[in-house]
């Protein structure tokens, strides 16, 4: 017996571990007594000498078979003398070993690593990835990007063909940003469908540490059995799980890490500016005059994050039952002063098997708590601040000689220290959710699974601006304070019975099921004003006099809705060359029109493995080669509840006999035609491995086309009651390849290398914006918008264009006033001042059609080395910053580069506007995240069952033509690709981690 | 080891198993009915006799949006020539929007225009669905107050398009609620049915003016609108009509019910509800009504001190130098009216600003160029909405436009003794206050043509007299920054041939509007505007 051995096994590859048990446990309840002729014991292990449990021995060509026990030992007993065993398990290679006269036959399995027995996630079961006919990605945790991550999504960052995630925003509390296969609707987002153990969650709901594999289901036909939400991809989360029989273990994950801005602007700082003033530079508003400090107001709001995470995960189990607790804590600092985040998770599951394990009963929960500072009124951070320490003049002090805050009276100018001092504001969440489901095997191939999960989310918010805030020392409230909560209560219900049978050749499964969903949102929130004192901050609304003098404010709601859906699928495979997977999902949502409540989606693949073919038996070489082909319709369900109801609302006021009274009006059309957005999804593959897999990968093209896209559609009133109205209309078509290799160039026993490449290409396209009914006669509207002072429209949705096209005047020149040169879309020049609105153009577009990534992995002996390199191409950014401070004539502190000669020609003296200039290419590279590991050698620390230490950086560094902070920008919605000036900087972190497991 | 075939249940037993669960998915529901809970729907509302005047006040809401951001005041004013709004150190090109306004060089994609039509059409379609709840007997009422409803709602709608006849002209006349696309009128029928409405509802309508009929369309105030239309009828429909307007006010006159305020600027107080001149006010208050945001938009951030705000003006807009030099010397309303030189601290009296009247170009202002409007009465205390009312129909107009008609019709004495009687509460002296009907008649007082940025002419341009010019001045410095010079100025012709600031005249085509994209894309009965 070799524990010592086993268990570091076990956590490189736990998932596996857990079917390795589960199907022992089965095995040996199979395992009948028969006359014997040969007794023959032996161990299996894999070639680092580790021993396999579970591994099944089978006699050839006979029932007769075992498995082998805890420590790799089997016995068996032949029937005939010159048997032949077969020894298999999951995720190695099957070896087939005649017994001769030996009594003890050891086996050294090999690992497959074209991992074509590994089993993959997929709609409400599992398949063997030979099996998997339509697009499936799979990520296991020892692939995860290391170090202080925002979410899970974070953890397979580059690792997936097609799933783009970024971290555009440095602020603690948020998440990453992701898209899949490029937009697919006007109004939907991109946010995928997210499961955790099987239940709708999100990228947050249990720690990334806690995480053991990610698969995420890209195309149409994989994604057709989740129907309601599987246009944008569903990501499954399947977490750290104990198995029967397994030793009791605490494994620990932590570690500490250090955050800094990843790039600043360059900001003029006292000393040019005074140069500024010697040259003969005169300015209005905040660089007025000389205020004779040296103050760095980025730096004064900022600071060197430091962060800690701890994880710890208890596991352990008998024959019949286990046990999986596991506790996070995360403290993570942001590089803004007060801007923070404090989160505790916990989560429980128990797994319980009964009647000869035809029952199993899993109960699981998870709770989490997260606090986090408010500097914006309900949110971490007010973007508000940060901008005023960007155009802060840089020769005033932080306090005056008083040690008041230094406060002048400039438009829309305030001492962003102040701002963040003066602040007193908490935010709160409670997470739980609560699991149960059992599952009976019937026996005869069938099996029925019930499932039930009640999920709830609470927060209660507090916000205070003291009286030394500007709120009162420039708006007179005298004290603001808000307070508000959300609650939101759901629950999951799904029942399913599986079928699974062979006859001969033929393999077949089969799947129904029901799926019940609700989800109610209420809250309230009050604000009040004119405190007796600062000492309450936001604890006592009521003390405030606000409320009298109607400068109060309150609010409350509650919304409902409901989704229900049946489904059913069918998997066929012939002689394991031929395979088919159909399903179809029946689906109804309360959001929809009275009519229209229900939708079909149905989904087909085919695969056919070549490699498994007579003809393709003397390709030595070839390890496999799978074509498959899919088509599925899936759906995004309509944005929010009731808008199928025409809606009436309480509005403004209106003064009647002296008294105000609220006028009634109509707040929204109804519209029972109101229906699914349906997205239809053509996909084709091939999954190739060569030269024993050392080189495998898979080349897929996808063509999706989303019809009923939904858009707030102007409509003329009357007859309409209310201006606009949610219409199902548009179409929008996304296509592109997605490739994916894996190459091991050197395997040794002391030295590993793999390199994992992927590169996905999407090309967007609005087919249409009207039909019969609803018309855009000039096929356009204009999205995203630059703010006070330009104010203007910064993209153009158009048919036959793709989204997030910018639309702006195009500069080309700049005269000897120091104006910009429009050209014309007819090619004609003009100066900026007399260029209309009718003389802009398209100016480039925010979505790249591009992504790459290429992931390393090197062990030497105990060292373990990663290096991700990430980018994306062809693409252009609106750089906010520049557009509104690479200006000399503006009120505010300006970027050094405003004094810069345009077109090396003369200094700028335009008005801010949106011109091509501040358009820039947007293409980069990153090296994303560098970790170096050791593993300390096994016998080194006695209690310790493995011990790896570790270093890693994240954002490293980025090379890039762009010149503001990370060309990663915001690239949701209909106006990707603007950097706004505002935007919480991402971060560069290192991180110093261990993990170790006893 | 147990043998494989041990079954736990019998097969009777999992029969009813699954016919339990599938019973369960019955009844575990296919019901999607939606759950309604902080929300009024049209199915579930049921109106009663107290929601009357919230339904009929969905149909005077929307007139606020007159001293609105980009409202009918920016409508009436940017394009005219008392009010600019030049690029400014902290801003105000936003994306040349006033500039397009100040050279008429607006397209279908304007938002001044646009909000007049989405407004005007908000309040009429509110009325039109008010007349269908009354009539088709959803709204609980009485035969009495179902006949002074209708005829209130109607004078309302007379009212909006009254707006629209004036801005956008061949807007599509909406009588009534159909499933119909609206079909487009002209300018003449869109005239005629605002006449006929308001002819056929006046003898209907209240003459009460009190508290409870403040901010309502009264007998007095449905005159009012039709004296000014009738004013405007050469305009609106080719033919003058100068004897109706003084029929019309003359019954104003006549009631008794309004007289002029003692004090000029008493009429744009804090609380001036209530004030003898008020024929129809908007009420706006700064906790329940609050859209008044003009005054943020012409008062500089530093008239937080000099009045004690507790918001930050915005600092945009200020008075063409030329409209300020045309005012007589010892005019009080020049004062009144606009905020000039030293501007004091509230607190302690220190000069906190000095606004100088030159405005070297619309390209190019400092903060402190131009002089600002201050008629509108800013309160210690006030915010980003202004509590006054807004005078939209007040008396000194009815007299003003009584005076006109019988400037016009060659009865210029009898001008001028009106005119004189609105002119002696802003002089100290009645033989300032006086004019005659030869003066009345005269040339406009204004030094028309571009400026350079010295302040200088830089070109004349016309300078063609303009007939009863004089009486268009009385009308300019009376009625400053009351949302109307650009429709007095298309009446004295002056809007479509004189120069200003840095304007130069476009064309007659420019009296309208163009009429906005979004409406012409919504409603393929609409042709647009001709000249655009």
């Amino acid at each position: 017996m070799n524990l010592a051995k086993l268990l570091p096994r076990m956590f490189l590859g736990s998932s596996r571990l857990k079917k390795r048990k589960l199907f022992s446990v089965l095995c040996l309840l199979c395992v009948q007594v028969a006359l014997s002729q040969q007794q023959i014991s032996g161990t299996i292990t894999d070639d680092q000498g580790i021993p396999v449990a579970g591994a099944s021995v089978a006699e050839k060509n006979t029932t007769n078979g075992t498995v082998s026990d805890f420590d790799g030992n089997f016995e068996i007993t032949t029937n005939s003398s010159n048997a032949v065993l077969v020894f298999s398990y999951l995720g190695f290679k099957t070896q087939e070993i005649p017994v001769g006269s030996s009594s003890t036959i050891n086996v050294v399995m090999q690992e497959d690593l074209e991992q074509l027995s590994e089993v993959v996630v997929i709609g409400y079961g599992t398949q063997k990835r030979a099996d998997v006919t339509s697009s499936v990605a799979t990520v296991k945790s020892e692939d995860f990007v290391q170090g202080n991550v925002k979410d899970a999504a974070q953890l397979i960052q580059g690792k997936v063909a097609g799933l783009s995630v970024s971290a555009p925003s440095g602020d603690p509390t948020e998440g990453t940003q992701i898209s899949l296969r490029g937009t697919s609707s006007i109004l939907g987002g991109t946010n995928p469908l997210v499961l955790v153990d099987g239940v709708p969650g999100s990228l947050n709901t249990v720690a990334p540490e806690d995480i053991a594999s990610i698969d995420v289901l890209k195309d149409g036909s994989a994604t057709a059995i989740y129907g309601t939400r599987g246009t944008n991809g569903v990501i499954i989360i399947t977490t750290k799980k104990g198995s029967n029989d397994m030793k009791s273990t605490i494994e620990y994950n932590g570690y500490m890490s250090l955050s800094t801005i990843a790039n600043k602007l360059d900001f003029l700082d006292a000393n040019e500016l005074r140069e500024k003033f010697n040259e003969g530079y005169e300015f209005n508003g905040a660089n007025l005059e000389d205020y004779g400090a040296n103050t760095d107001w980025v730096d004064e709001i900022t600071r060197n994050a430091y962060s800690q995470v701890h994880n710890l995960i208890f596991r352990g189990g008998n024959a019949t039952s286990n046990l999986t607790a596991s506790i996070n804590y995360r403290d993570i600092e942001g590089t803004f002063l007060k801007s923070n985040s404090e989160k505790y998770t916990a989560r429980v599951s128990a797994n319980h098997a009964m009647f000869d394990n035809r029952l199993k009963a899993n109960i699981g929960v998870i709770l989490s708590e997260q606090t986090y500072n408010a500097l914006g009124d309900g949110s971490s951070f007010n973007p508000y601040i940060y901008r005023q320490a960007l155009i802060r003049n840089p020769t005033e002090p932080v306090k005056d000689e008083e040690g008041n805050w230094y406060e002048r009276d400039v438009y829309f100018y305030d001492n962003p220290v102040a701002y963040i001092q003066e602040t007193i504001g908490e935010n709160k969440f409670r997470n739980s959710r609560f699991d149960f489901s059992l599952s009976y095997d019937f026996g005869d191939h069938v099996t029925m699974k019930g499932l039930y999960t009640r999920k709830g989310e609470t927060n209660i918010r507090g916000f205070y601006q003291t009286k030394n805030h500007v709120s009162t020392t420039k708006n007179g409230q005298d004290g603001y304070a808000s307070r508000g909560t959300d609650d939101y209560v759901g629950n999951y219900g799904q029942l399913t019975l599986d079928y699974d049978n062979s006859f001969g050749k033929h393999k077949v499964t089969g799947l129904v099921g029901y799926n019940y969903e609700d989800n109610t949102n209420q809250g309230f929130w009050a604000t009040n004003r004119r405190f007796p004192t600062d000492g309450f901050t936001y604890n006592n609304l009521g003390s405030g006099q606000g409320l009298q003098l109607g400068e109060a404010n309150m609010g409350s709601y509650k919304d409902s809705d409901k989704l229900i859906a049946f489904f059913a699928r069918f998997t066929y495979n012939y002689d394991n060359r031929y395979l088919l997977m159909a399903s179809l999902r029946r689906e109804g949502s309360s959001r929809f029109g009275e009519d229209n409540k229900w939708g079909n989606f149905p989904g087909v693949s085919l695969g056919w493995r070549i490699d498994q073919e007579s003809f393709a038996d003397n390709w030595d070489w070839l390890s496999n080669l799978k074509l498959r082909t899919g088509f599925g319709v899936t759906g995004i369900n309509a944005g929010s509840n009731y808008q199928a109801l025409s809606g009436l609302t309480y509005g403004s006021y209106f003064l009647n006999n002296g008294q105000w009274v609220r006028e009634l009006v109509p707040s929204r059309n109804a519209n029972p035609d109101l229906r699914w957005e349906k997205k239809e999804e053509f996909n084709v593959g091939l999954d190739f491995g060569i030269l024993d897999g050392r080189i495998n990968g898979s080349v897929d093209y996808y063509n999706r086309t989303t019809k009923d896209a939904l858009f707030n559609y102007s409509v003329p009133t009357p007859p309409y009651f209310f201006g606009t109205i949610a219409a199902n209309v548009a179409e929008i078509n996304n296509k592109g390849f997605e490739f994916l290799l894996n190459v091991t160039p050197v395997k040794t026993e002391n030295f590993d290398w793999t390199a994992n490449l992927t590169y996905s290409t999407n090309t967007n396209k609005i087919v249409s914006l009207s039909n019969d009914e609803f018309q855009l006669t000039n096929d356009f509207f204009d999205e995203g918008y630059t703010g006070e002072p330009i104010q203007i429209s910064t993209h153009r949705v158009q048919e036959g264009q793709p989204i997030g096209n910018f639309y702006g005047l195009k500069s080309v020149d700049i005269n000897d006033d120091g104006i910009w040169i429009i050209e014309r879309p007819d090619g004609s020049l003009v100066p900026a001042t007399e260029a209309t609105t009718d003389d802009r153009q398209i100016l480039g577009n925010g979505l790249p059609k591009s992504y790459y990534s290429w992931n390393n992995t090197v062990r030497y002996k105990n060292w373990d080395l990663m290096v991700n390199l990430r980018g994306a191409l062809d693409y252009e950014i609106l750089n906010f910053s520049r557009m509104f401070y690479e200006n000399p004539t503006i009120t505010y502190n300006t970027l050094d580069s405003a004094y810069d000669l345009v077109y090396g020609k003369t200094e700028l003296q335009d008005v801010q506007r949106f011109v091509s200039y501040y358009v820039e290419d947007g293409d980069f590279l990153k090296i994303d995240n560098i970790t170096l590991g050791y593993t300390l050698p096994k016998d080194a620390i006695k209690f310790a069952q493995t011990f790896r230490i570790y270093a890693s950086g994240l954002n490293l560094a980025t090379f890039t033509s762009y010149k503001g902070i990370d060309p990663e920008v915001n690239r949701s919605g209909l106006s990707p690709g603007n950097d706004e000036r505002d935007k919480y900087p991402s971060t560069r972190t290192f991180t110093l981690g261990i993990n170790f497991t006893f | 080891m147990k043998n494989i075939n041990n079954k736990v249940f019998s097969l009777k037993t999992r029969i009813s198993i699954l016919a339990a669960c599938a019973f369960l998915v019955q009844l575990g529901c296919t019901d999607l009915e939606e759950e309604v809970f902080s929300e009024v729907t049209e199915a579930s509302f049921t109106p009663s006799q107290s929601d009357i005047v919230s339904v009929m006040a969905s149909a005077y809401t929307p007139m606020r949006y007159v001293m609105g951001w980009q409202g009918w005041f920016d409508l009436q004013e940017e394009p005219a020539d008392m009010f600019v709004t030049p690029t400014r150190p902290n801003g105000w090109d936003d994306g040349g929007t006033y500039k397009r306004m100040h050279f008429h060089e607006w397209t279908s994609t304007q938002w001044q225009p646009r909000n007049t039509w989405i407004n005007c059409f908000n309040g009429i379609n509110s009325a039109n669905r008010v007349i269908l709840q009354i009539e088709s007997g959803q709204l609980p009422v009485s035969d009495e107050q179902a006949t002074a409803i209708v005829a209130e709602m109607r004078a309302l709608r007379a009212l909006y398009y009254s707006m629209l006849v004036d801005s956008h002209g061949n807007v599509p006349i909406i009588a009534s609620y159909s499933d119909e696309l609206p079909v487009q009128s002209t300018r003449t029928e869109v005239y005629n049915f605002i006449v006929s409405e308001l002819t056929e509802v006046i003898p209907s309508l209240t003459e009460t003016v009190d508290v409870s009929t403040y901010g309502r369309m009264t007998k007095w105030a449905a005159y009012h609108v039709l004296a000014r239309v009738y004013l405007n009828s050469e305009v609106y429909a080719g033919t003058s009509n100068w004897d109706k307007v003084i029929d019309a006010c003359d019954k104003i006159i006549a009631s008794g019910a309004f007289e002029l305020s003692d004090s000029y600027s008493d009429i744009f107080s804090t609380n001036n509800e209530g004030n003898s001149e008020l024929v129809f006010a908007i009420p706006y208050d700064q906790i329940f009504a609050g859209q008044w945001n003009a005054h943020m938009k012409m008062l500089l951030p530093d008239h937080r001190l000099v009045f004690g705000m507790q918001a930050q003006p915005w600092g945009g807009s200020s008075c063409n130098p030329q409209f300020i030099d045309s005012y007589e010397p010892n005019d009080k309303r020049l004062s009144d009216t606009w905020l000039m030189g030293d501007q004091l601290n509230a607190s302690d009296g220190s000069v906190v600003m000095t606004l100088v009247k030159e405005m070297p170009s619309i390209y190019d202002c400092d903060f402190t160029d131009g002089f600002r409007c201050g008629k509108y009465e800013i309160e210690p205390g006030a915010t980003g909405g202004l509590s006054v009312d807004f005078p939209f129909l007040r008396y000194t107009d009815v007299l003003m436009m009584k005076a006109e008609a019988l400037l016009r019709t060659n009865k210029s004495d009898e001008a001028a003794t009106i005119v004189t009687q609105v002119r002696t509460r802003s002089f100290d002296n009645l033989a300032d206050a006086t004019v005659t009907g030869a003066e009345l008649e005269g040339d406009t007082t204004v030094q028309y043509g571009t400026l350079a940025e010295d302040g200088t002419i830089a070109d004349a341009g016309d300078q063609t007299a303009v007939p009863y010019g004089r009486f268009l001045d009385e009308l300019g410095w009376e009625f400053a920054g009351e949302a109307r010079r650009r429709t007095d100025m298309i009446r004295f012709g002056v809007y479509q041939t004189k120069s200003w600031y840095n304007h130069t005249p476009k064309g007659d085509y420019t009296t309208l509007f163009p009429i906005g994209l979004e409406e012409l894309n919504t409603n393929t009965n609409l042709g647009q505007n001709p000249g655009y």
